[in-house]
């Protein structure tokens, strides 16, 4: 993003930017920018909240009255994360093995039962909202369990949208299983807590159980694509755990 | 206050790895006044319209949305970060109804009509032809000033 600063400078541009890396603002040198000792994902700090989303926007526009740069401020506020993560993971010590892996079946059935008890909350939260970020797959939600499961079985089934092979639908598909649970959540409950939700949907629900089903699947999967994305955490969070997944070594950062 | 020697082992290794690009001579553009700024947001959060392609995991391209658009699903390749946030409110990361009242109470001129995402995993190196193509797009609409946004 510093570069793209750069860039747009460069052609006549003024810019500013906002980033959570101080140490790469200070190594690439951006014209101005506003540092955030924030989580990642919420560059303008808090949901809901217009006046801090304005605090933010107004602290990096005032770069503007320097004469000369680069620039970098801190923004005084700091939204505290925990043990150094900029985001939720999953515990290094939760996992699944193949042998672990049960009945598939009955798992899908037990996901789309909890899929159907959180549809009114779903709905209310869309209607609430005016928009939803679930479809990037562009599958329905009851495909969805369905098709993560078609991999657990050691299948690779055909992508039923074009333009995209299989296993990038496949991420598409976890995302919006995710967003689904997450968005119905934070407005049932009224909640913002991204560990919270992390734990819940991770660790205690069963669309969680079923991708890490996936997870442990893949790990031992001929297919070198899914295997990779695994071990490089982008499927499962575990970018912001203390040690690698077990029995791989991350060799995919 | 989390500096890179405090974050956990793999996402600190990754993110003291990657490659930091040195340019011969800063850029600066003086900025024109606050009444007259005309303000894009380009955000680095794989963000696109519904039913557009989705983004690559490295792509080096950009989508353009428009000012009124409300209907986005995100692509972003990696899963580190947290969503929850522009899921339950896009101003989160695209403040596009902030700078509007910012336009309305006279701070900044006006808002453009459209902005733009890139997938922030890709090398911005790569990211030049794309830019250069957003900035024909900005010049056209009378841009002046963007605001960078990561996520």
């Amino acid at each position: 993003m510093c570069v793209l600063a750069y860039y747009f400078e460069a052609a006549g541009f003024s810019t500013v930017l906002v980033g959570f890396v101080r140490e790469h603002i200070e190594a690439l040198e951006p014209p101005r920018a506003l540092w955030l000792d924030f989580p990642m994902g919420r560059p303008f700090g808090k949901p809901n909240d217009p006046a801090y989303q304005a605090k933010v926007i107004r602290a990096a526009l005032k770069l503007f009255n320097a004469s000369s740069g680069p620039v970098v401020v801190d923004f005084p506020d700091i939204i505290p994360v925990k043990d150094g993560r900029m985001g939720y993971a999953i515990p290094p010590e939760y996992v699944f093995t193949t042998e672990e892996i049960g009945d598939i079946d009955v798992l899908v059935e037990e996901v789309q039962s909890e899929i159907q008890a959180l549809l009114p909350a779903y709905e209310s939260a869309r209607t609430f909202r005016g928009r939803t970020t679930v479809g990037a797959s562009e599958l329905a939600i009851n495909e969805l369990a369905p098709y993560i499961a078609e991999f657990v079985k050691g299948n690779k089934p055909k992508s039923p949208r074009k333009g995209v092979t299989a296993i990038p639908l496949l991420k598409l598909v976890v995302e919006d299983l995710n967003a689904y649970y997450t968005e119905a959540r934070t407005h049932r409950d009224n909640i913002d807590d991204f560990e919270l939700l992390g734990t819940w949907f991770w660790e205690e629900s069963k669309a969680g159980k079923l991708i890490m089903w996936l997870e442990a699947v893949s790990l031992e999967s001929d297919d070198k694509v899914l295997r990779q994305i695994v071990d490089m955490s982008l499927i499962t969070p575990r970018f912001w755990s203390n040690g690698p997944l077990p029995g791989t070594s991350a060799s995919g950062w | 206050m989390v500096r890179i020697v405090d974050m956990p082992t793999i996402g600190r290794g990754f993110i003291s790895d990657l490659e930091m690009i040195e340019f011969e001579s800063p850029a600066w553009t003086a900025p024109v006044p606050a009444s007259e700024r005309r303000v894009a947001i380009v955000s680095t959060a794989a963000v696109s319209r519904r039913g557009e392609k989705p983004f690559s995991w490295l792509a080096r391209d950009y989508r353009a949305i428009n000012k009124n658009d409300r209907d986005l699903v995100m692509t972003h390749v990696a899963a580190e970060y947290d969503r929850t946030a522009w899921q339950q409110d896009l101003n989160a990361i695209m403040p596009l109804d902030r700078l509007e009242e910012l336009a309305q109470s006279g701070e900044i001129d006006s808002v453009a009509e459209t902005h733009y995402a890139f997938m922030g995993a890709a090398n911005p190196r790569d990211m030049e032809k794309s830019a250069k193509e957003v900035i024909g797009r900005m010049q056209e609409e009378g841009v002046n000033t963007v605001f960078l946004a990561p996520v």
